[in-house]
């Protein structure tokens, strides 16, 4: 059986740095340990039980094939930074608990590097070097090697033989169901690792970044956090607030890709926006194969 | 003498057209929009989209239908799912339409291949029952590759038939 190793839950990462001399302290001081290893002394709150009483604030608004459960999450609140979770939300188990097909994360997130690439190395062949039409010196007699132009590759300053040419494009498409498998394949990772937040909405009290980042560093998130919602308005305070921090951004859902689930360690999702989600990436699997481009209307297009 | 005659035939037509508006030209046959009766009062245009219901009802959906309810076999030999899925230590999912997802193949024109994909759960328990139900069907030991990574079972030889009865006997 394929053994999923990503929560690894061993002894606290932080007694292996610890020295074997009673008198030193446990840490040294000038140690940098990265925020993302798993050590249980951060208390980060445990996933809700399976069969947690709780009434769900959220239900799958797709069918659910009988063999599988929904994934229950908590339903946090940005409104307080030690605000409790509102409560517990269910999410479809083909969209977020879907078997993490590595290679289709990375074909993706190659692909997703790759196809906007032109690259404009460009050199001159022979005969696109100025000069060199003429044959240099006679064929015969001069007693030098013989040669037909100044700009052959062996000559310096002659033109390159087997270079980059022109500017060349690596566009490439992949199919769109492996795009979409991308995506669920990263959005159940994240669910896996602890490391997706549901919260119902945007709103903070503050347009000031210092609360966000005490929030974020107070519930253990991580190092950066992407902010995922529906639609095109957001709320002043979270534009304001994640303007000017780095690690912290907020996108739209149409935006959500692979490459920026990859790049931020936790990604915050709002309840609308699971449920669109849910709805157009389920689409794809009950979907028949285009008759005219998805672009033009259908009658029941997501 | 010939060329003033065809210059007033010719200039004939451009007065026609420079008249004023209003009054009708009997003499060409022609009637043009501009001279229509001049109405006072024009009434916009109205948009209606009463009609764009006869074209809305053509736009073919995008979605594949659940298949109604049957119980048992329907005359094309179609046989629905079981209601609650076989408690086995794996699953095999429909395809989207609905159909047992079990293809063969054909390589080098002399290697045949029978492919169950959309697997889930343990699928090296599936490898040993089909292993076993293809023993007794054709007493042969047949070999069979398991691809955990995307949950699929190749065995060598061509048997979707037996395999699609097979697995729509348990319920899948």
């Amino acid at each position: 059986m394929l053994r999923f190793s990503f929560i690894f839950r061993g002894r606290g990462v932080a007694k292996r740095f610890a020295s074997s001399f009673s008198n030193e302290s446990a840490l040294p001081p000038n140690l940098l340990l990265p925020t993302n290893l798993v050590d249980p002394d951060r208390l980060k709150r445990p996933p809700p039980p399976a069969d947690s009483s709780l009434p769900p604030l959220r239900k799958c608004d797709a069918a659910v094939p009988a063999h599988l459960t929904p994934v229950q999450t908590w339903v946090e609140s940005l409104e307080r930074q030690d605000s409790e979770p509102l409560g517990v939300a269910q999410l479809h188990p083909d969209v977020f608990a879907v078997p993490p097909r590595l290679d289709i994360l990375h074909s993706v997130e190659t692909w997703q590097r790759n196809y906007k690439r032109i690259s404009h190395a460009h050199t001159k062949v022979r005969s696109e070097v100025s000069g060199g039409g003429r044959k240099p010196w006679k064929q015969k007699g001069s007693g030098r090697a013989r040669h037909g132009s100044i700009r052959s590759p062996i000559w310096r300053g002659g033109g390159v033989s087997h270079g980059p040419r022109g500017p060349t494009s690596y566009y490439y498409m992949l199919p769109m169901k492996v795009r979409v498998q991308g995506l669920k394949v990263g959005l159940s990772s994240k669910m896996a690792q602890d490391d997706l937040h549901i919260v119902d909405s945007l709103n903070i009290p503050t347009p000031d970044s210092q609360y966000l980042l005490d929030l974020i560093r107070h519930r253990h998130w991580g190092e950066s956090v992407l902010i995922v919602d529906v639609g095109e308005d957001f709320s002043e305070n979270i534009l304001q607030a994640t303007a000017n921090l780095k690690t912290v951004n907020v996108i739209p859902a149409i935006g959500l890709n692979v490459h920026s689930m990859l790049k931020h360690e936790a990604i915050v999702l709002t309840l609308e926006t699971v449920k669109f989600l849910e709805d157009k990436l389920l689409w794809h699997d009950e979907r028949y194969t285009p008759l005219y481009p998805f672009k033009l209307p259908y009658s029941d297009f997501p | 003498y010939l060329n003033s005659y065809m210059h007033k035939a010719w200039l004939g037509p451009s007065s026609l057209c420079c008249r004023t508006p209003g009054a009708p030209v009997s003499a060409a046959g022609l009637r043009f929009v501009s001279d229509a009766a001049p109405e006072d009062n024009r009434s916009p245009i109205i948009e209606s989209t009463e009609e764009y219901k006869y074209v809305e009802r053509l736009i073919p959906s995008s979605r594949i239908p659940t298949p109604p309810k049957h119980t048992g076999p329907t005359p094309s030999g179609w046989i629905p799912p079981a209601d609650s899925p076989p408690s086995l230590p794996y699953m095999i999912r429909r395809s989207r339409m609905h159909n047992i997802p079990i293809y063969t193949d054909v390589t080098n024109s002399n290697r045949k291949l029978t492919l169950i994909r959309k697997v889930e759960g343990d699928i090296w328990a599936l490898e040993k029952d089909v292993r076993q139900y293809l023993q007794e069907v054709t007493g042969k030991e047949l070999p069979t590759q398991v691809n955990e990574v995307t949950m699929t079972l190749k065995v060598k030889g061509h048997f979707d038939k037996e395999l699609k009865d097979w697995l729509v006997s348990k319920g899948f």
